[in-house]
C-alpha cells in the first residue's frame, strides 16, 4: 500500500526552514518552550537505559531510582555479551540484512527494469499480480511461508530467514518508477553501442539510479536489522537468532537483571543507531522518499 | 560503408498510428542522404528504422545488400546521433568515446588509438576527463558525433542533430558536419524539418509528408522541379505563394494574373510562383505581371522581404482527399510575399505592380496537387 | 557461449526479441514471489477452510473456522482491543506528529537537535523499545512513577494494570512512530510556499484559521497516506505487545495479530489461525478503500 513517489528522490531535502519569528519583547522563542519538554521525552528512553545499563544490580533496583550512579559499571556490557550468543546474534542479523538488501538490489534492478522497458508475454499481467501481492499483510502468508520453509529444510537457520525475503515487490514498484524516470535515449544510445540489455541495465541504467538504490538498500536494511515476527516464528536455536529476537531472548532469561538487560539493549540498538547518526540525511530522505517504515 | 535501403517499408505502431507508410528508398554508398519534411511526417521513426530501434510491419530495410529488417541495433554496425545527444551522464567523454567499442570487445590498445584519433579531428582532446554536464551545447554536440563515428560504422544516422543549438553554432557544425562527411565518405541519414539544414547539407533530399515518401532528388532539383504541391511549398524559404487559377486554352487566370501556359489542361489550377521570381515591372515589360499592395517592408540588407496582397485568392498546400487544395476561406485577396532587391525603397501601404519572371511559375493539378509539367 | 546462427534466422530472432529478455530478466524476482507469496496467499485461502495442525495431514472442514470465529470471545476481545488501540493510536500519532513538524519547520536555535531527537526512535528497534519502556513504566522501580511521586501521584501499574496497559502501548508506539510520520509532514511541508506558511504564522487571531484554509489543504495527500498507513500498521500491532505483555494483563492487550499468533504457533490451530488472516486481510482492505475514498474525495474537492 505504498505511495512511493510523496517527493521526488532527485530533490535533495534540506527542509526549507523558516525565519524564526518572535514576539518582540521574547528574549528567545517561544517554540523553545514545546520543542525542549517535546525532545527530553523523546530522549528520556534512551538516556534512562543507558543509564541504567551503568548501574550496579542493587542501585537498579531502587526506589526512588539512582539517577546518577556514583560510579560506571561497564562490565555490565560485558556480561550481557558473555550471557548470551551476542556475537552470533550481531552475525546473524548482519547476514540476514546484508543478504537480503543484495538480493532485493539484484533481483528487483532485474525484475524492474523488464517491467519497465522490455515488452514480453504476459508481463501486464504478472505486473497486477505482483502488486495484488503488495497490498497483503504478512499475516496472510505467514503460516504457508513457514510450512515452505520448513519444506525447504531452513527451519531454524539464518537461510530460511533470508530465502523469502530476497525480493520485495515494493522494491521491483519503487525501482521501476524511478528506471520509467531515465530518458530512454540514453538506452537506445547503448543498445546501438552494441550493449547488451544486461549491459545496459548495470552499465547505464543502474550507475544512474544510485539515489533510489540507496534508498531501496536502507529501507530493506532497516526492516530486516530490525525484523521480529518472522525470525520469531522458525528460529528456536540462540546461536541461530538474530538481534532482535536474541534481544527478546535475553529478556526472557534476565527478567529482574534490569542493569544488564539495559546493557544488552543499549549493545543490540548501537549499530543501526550509529549508522543513522552516521547517514542521517540518506536515511530521512530514504523514508521521506517511500514513507515506509516496517 | 555501405548502401542502404528501404523496400515498401510500412510501419503501423501498436496503437494503431501509421507512421511509414510504403517507403521505398535507395541510398548509394558514401551518399549524404536528408530526410525532410514537418514534425510527425514520419522521417524520425523512418531513421529509427534503420537503426533497428524500431522494426518495421512489413517490407525490407537493407545495409551493405544484407536484409536487417528484424536485426537488434547491435547486429546492424551503424551509428546514431540523438536530438538531445544522449551523452552517457555518469562517463567521461573519453568513456562515451570509448564505451561502443569496448562493448565490441576492440582490444584496449586499439580503443585508445581510435578515441584519440577521434578526439583529435574533432577538437575534444582537452574535453576528454569532462563529465556531459560540464561541456557546453557545441560541445556535447561534437562528443555526440565522436561517439558516433569512432566506431566507423557503416552507416551514420543524425536526428535532427543540430536542433539544440543556438543559431550560429548551428552554422559552424553544419560546415564541420559537411567537412567530416567529405572526409570519411561514409553513408550519412540525416534527419531535419529544417529546409535549409536540407539545401545546405543533403547530396539528396527526399520529402517527407503523412508518413510518405513526397520526393527524392539533389536539393537543385528539388527546388527547381517539385514534384508536388507540397514540396513546392516546404522547399525554399519563404514559402512558394500559391494561387487558385482557372485554366482555358492555354493561359491560366489567377485574380489579375494572365500566364501563358499550354500544357496545362482547361478547369481549375493552382499556380505557385516563388518570392525571388517577381520583380517591379519595368514601364513596357512584357511580362505577365500583377497589382500588389505592401502591408510590411522587411529589410534583409541585400535583399528585402515584401508582405503584401494580391488579387486572387490562395490555395493550401496540404494536398489530400479529405482536405483538397480548394477549401479555407474565399476571399477575393491573396496574401503574398516578394523577394525584391534590397536597394527599393518601399513603403506600407504603396501598390506596386509586380512582373513575374518567365518560366518561373509552376502550376500543380488542383485534385491531386501533383505538378502539371509541360 | 555464443551460439553461431544465421543474422536472420528465425531462431535467432526470437532469441533477440524481448519476449526472451524481459522474462529471462523477471523470472527470479517472479518465481521468488510466487513461492513466498501468491502460493502462501492461495494457501492460506484454503486452509482457512481445514482443520490443520501444522504437522499432520489436514482435512476439509468448510466453514466452520469461520463461523467458530463468530463465537469466540476470546477473537472478539482481541478485534475490539485492536479497534480501540487503532482509534487512539492513529488520530494521536497524525495529528501530534503534524503539530511537531510544524514545530521543526523553522530556523531555530538548535533546531537539528531536536529534530534528531525526534529521528532516533525511529531506527530504535520495536524489541528494544518494547524492553525500554517496561523499565520506564515498571511498577516498583520505573522512572515515570518516580516522576509521578514527585507530583504526588501515586505509583501507577502501567502496563501491569490491565485499564493501563493499552494506553501505555498507545504512548509506547507514539514515541516508535512519531519520527516516521515527522519526516513525512516536513517533506510535504517543503512542497507549500513560503508566503502561504508564513502567512499562517503572522501573529493574531486568524492563525489557526489561515493555517486550516491554507496550509492544511497542502498537507492533506500526506495527511491522507500517514492516516492509512498508520492504520495498516496499527491493525497489524504485535511486536511491542509479545516483548512487553503477551497479551496481558487479563488479556486486555490481546490484540488480533497476537490472538494469531497464539492459535497458530502456540496452539497449532492453523486453519483457524488462517481464517483470522483472511479476516483481518479483508478489514484492512474495508478500512482501507473506506479511507482513500473519504480522504481522496476530500483532496479532490479542496484543490
Amino acid at each position: 500500500m505504498a505511495t512511493p513517489t510523496l517527493i521526488g528522490a532527485d530533490r535533495p531535502l534540506d527542509f526549507e526552514a523558516l525565519p524564526d519569528k518572535r514576539p518582540r519583547h521574547w528574549p528567545f522563542s517561544p517554540w523553545h518552550l514545546f520543542l525542549i519538554p517535546l525532545s527530553a521525552a523523546m530522549l528520556l528512553p534512551l538516556v534512562w537505559s543507558v543509564i541504567t545499563s551503568l548501574e550496579t544490580s542493587a542501585d537498579a533496583q531502587r526506589f526512588p531510582p539512582v539517577l546518577l550512579p556514583s560510579s560506571l559499571h561497564f562490565e555490565n556490557y560485558v556480561h550481557a555479551w558473555n550471557s548470551l550468543p551476542f556475537g552470533h546474534f550481531f552475525l546473524n542479523s548482519f547476514l540476514y540484512a546484508a543478504a537480503t538488501v543484495a538480493g532485493n538490489l539484484l533481483f528487483c534492478s532485474l525484475a524492474a527494469y523488464a517491467f519497465a522497458r522490455l515488452r514480453f508475454f504476459g508481463s501486464n499481467l504478472v505486473f497486477v499480480l505482483l502488486l495484488v501481492t503488495l497490498m497483503v499483510p504478512f499475516q496472510v502468508v505467514i503460516i504457508p511461508t513457514f510450512l515452505i520453509v520448513r519444506k525447504l529444510g531452513l527451519i531454524d537457520s539464518v537461510g530460511g530467514l533470508i530465502v523469502p525475503n530476497l525480493c520485495g515487490v515494493f522494491g521491483i514498484f519503487l525501482l521501476r518508477q524511478f528506471f520509467l524516470s531515465l530518458p530512454v535515449q540514453l538506452e537506445e544510445a547503448a543498445r546501438i553501442d552494441g550493449a547488451s540489455r544486461l549491459a545496459i541495465l548495470f552499465k547505464i541504467v543502474l550507475p544512474l539510479s544510485a539515489p533510489v538504490l540507496a534508498t531501496l538498500a536502507i529501507i530493506q536494511f532497516m526492516w530486516s536489522w530490525n525484523d521480529f515476527l518472522w525470525p520469531l516464528i522458525i528460529i528456536t536455536t540462540p546461536q541461530h537468532a538474530p538481534l532482535q529476537l536474541g534481544l527478546s531472548m535475553f529478556q526472557g532469561s534476565h527478567v529482574t537483571q534490569w542493569n544488564l538487560l539495559m546493557a544488552g539493549t543499549v549493545m543490540s540498538q548501537i549499530p543501526m543507531l550509529a549508522v543513522f547518526l552516521f547517514a542521517q540525511r540518506w536515511f530521512i530522505q530514504s523514508i521521506a522518499y517511500t514513507g515506509i517504515k516496517q | 560503408m555501405a548502401d542502404v535501403s528501404f523496400q515498401d517499408v510500412t510501419k503501423q505502431f501498436a496503437e494503431g498510428t501509421l507512421a511509414v507508410k510504403g517507403l521505398s528508398l535507395a541510398i548509394p554508398d558514401g551518399e549524404f542522404m536528408i530526410l525532410v519534411g514537418p514534425s510527425g511526417c514520419g522521417k524520425t521513426t523512418a531513421l529509427r528504422l534503420v537503426a533497428g530501434l524500431e522494426t518495421a510491419t512489413s517490407g525490407t530495410i537493407t545495409i551493405a545488400g544484407r536484409a536487417v529488417t528484424h536485426l537488434s541495433p547491435r547486429d546492424r554496425d551503424i551509428a546514431m546521433v540523438f536530438q538531445n545527444y544522449a551523452l552517457y551522464p555518469h562517463m567521461s567523454v573519453q568513456r562515451n568515446l570509448a564505451f561502443g567499442l569496448r562493448q565490441r570487445h576492440v582490444p584496449r590498445d586499439e580503443v585508445e588509438r581510435r578515441v584519440a584519433a577521434m578526439s583529435a579531428m574533432l577538437g575534444l582532446d582537452e574535453l576528454l576527463r569532462r563529465r556531459p554536464a560540464q561541456l557546453s551545447g557545441g560541445q556535447r554536440q561534437r562528443v555526440a558525433m565522436g561517439r558516433a563515428l569512432v566506431r566507423e560504422p557503416k552507416a551514420f544516422l543524425l536526428d535532427e542533430p543540430l536542433s539544440n543549438l543556438d543559431a550560429k553554432l548551428r552554422v559552424q557544425m553544419r560546415a564541420e558536419l559537411k567537412r567530416i562527411h567529405q572526409r570519411l565518405n561514409i553513408t550519412t541519414i540525416y534527419v531535419t524539418h529544417d529546409q535549409v539544414e536540407a539545401m545546405t547539407l543533403g547530396d539528396r533530399l527526399a520529402v517527407i509528408s503523412g508518413g510518405e515518401l513526397q520526393q527524392v532528388g539533389t536539393p537543385q532539383d528539388v527546388y527547381e522541379h517539385p514534384a508536388n504541391v507540397f514540396v513546392a511549398h516546404f522547399i525554399g524559404s519563404p514559402p512558394m505563394n500559391l494561387l487558385r487559377a482557372t485554366a482555358s486554352a492555354g493561359r491560366a487566370q489567377a485574380g489579375d494574373l494572365s500566364v501563358e501556359l499550354a500544357h496545362v489542361p482547361d478547369g481549375p489550377c493552382v499556380l505557385g510562383i516563388r518570392p525571388e521570381s517577381l520583380s517591379l515591372m519595368a514601364p513596357d515589360d512584357p511580362r505577365p505581371s500583377l497589382d500588389f499592395d505592401i502591408e510590411v517592408v522587411e529589410p534583409l540588407g541585400g535583399e528585402l522581404l515584401a508582405h503584401g496582397f494580391v488579387n486572387g485568392r490562395l490555395a493550401s498546400p496540404d494536398a489530400s482527399e479529405e482536405t483538397p487544395l480548394f477549401t479555407g476561406d474565399s476571399e477575393s485577396r491573396a496574401e503574398v510575399t516578394v523577394k525584391l532587391d534590397g536597394r527599393l525603397r518601399l513603403k506600407a501601404g504603396e501598390r506596386v505592380r509586380l512582373a513575374v519572371h518567365a518560366g518561373e511559375v509552376y502550376a500543380f493539378d488542383a485534385a491531386s496537387g501533383a505538378a502539371l509539367i509541360g | 557461449m555464443t551460439l553461431s546462427l544465421a543474422p536472420d534466422s528465425r531462431l535467432r530472432r526470437a532469441l533477440g526479441s524481448e519476449h526472451l529478455a524481459g522474462w529471462a530478466f523477471a523470472l527470479p524476482a517472479v518465481a521468488l514471489i510466487v513461492i513466498f507469496g501468491i502460493v502462501p496467499i492461495v494457501w492460506s485461502a484454503v486452509m482457512s477452510f481445514q482443520a490443520n495442525d501444522l504437522v499432520s495431514a489436514p482435512h476439509w472442514v468448510g466453514v466452520a473456522n469461520y463461523r467458530a470465529l463468530l463465537h469466540d470471545p476470546a477473537f472478539a476481545a482481541s478485534v475490539r482491543h485492536t479497534l480501540l488501540y487503532t482509534v487512539i493510536f492513529v488520530p494521536l500519532s497524525v495529528a501530534g506528529a503534524m503539530l511537531v513538524a510544524w514545530a521543526l519547520n523553522r530556523k531555530l536555535h538548535g533546531v537539528r537537535f531536536y529534530r534528531l531527537a525526534v529521528f532516533v526512535p525511529v531506527v530504535t528497534s520495536t524489541v528494544a523499545t518494547g524492553i525500554i519502556f517496561l523499565w520506564l513504566l515498571d511498577p516498583v522501580f520505573g522512572l515515570v512513577n518516580f516522576f509521578l511521586s514527585k507530583l504526588g501521584i501515586p505509583a501507577q501499574g502501567f502496563l501491569s494494570n490491565p485499564n493501563q496497559a493499552l494506553y501505555c502501548i498507545v504512548a509506547m508506539t507514539i514515541w516508535g512512530w512519531l519520527g516516521f510520520d515527522v519526516i513525512i509532514y516536513l517533506a510535504a511541508l517543503q512542497g507549500v510556499p513560503h508566503e502561504l506558511i508564513e502567512a499562517a504564522e503572522i501573529d493574531g487571531a486568524g492563525k489557526w484559521s489561515s493555517f486550516r484554509s491554507v496550509v492544511l489543504p497542502f498537507l492533506r495527500p500526506a495527511t491522507l497516506f500517514l492516516v492509512v498507513w498508520s492504520t495498516i500498521s496499527a491493525l497489524q500491532l504485535f511486536d511491542e505487545i509479545y516483548v512487553t505483555t503477551r497479551g496481558g494483563p487479563l488479556g486486555s492487550t490481546t490484540v488480533v495479530v497476537f490472538y494469531l499468533y497464539q492459535q497458530a504457533f502456540q496452539f497449532f490451530n492453523g486453519g483457524y489461525a488462517a481464517a483470522i488472516a483472511y479476516v483481518l486481510f479483508l478489514a484492512i482492505l474495508v478500512i482501507t478503500i473506506i479511507q482513500l475514498k473519504v480522504g481522496g474525495r476530500r483532496i479532490y474537492s479542496n484543490t
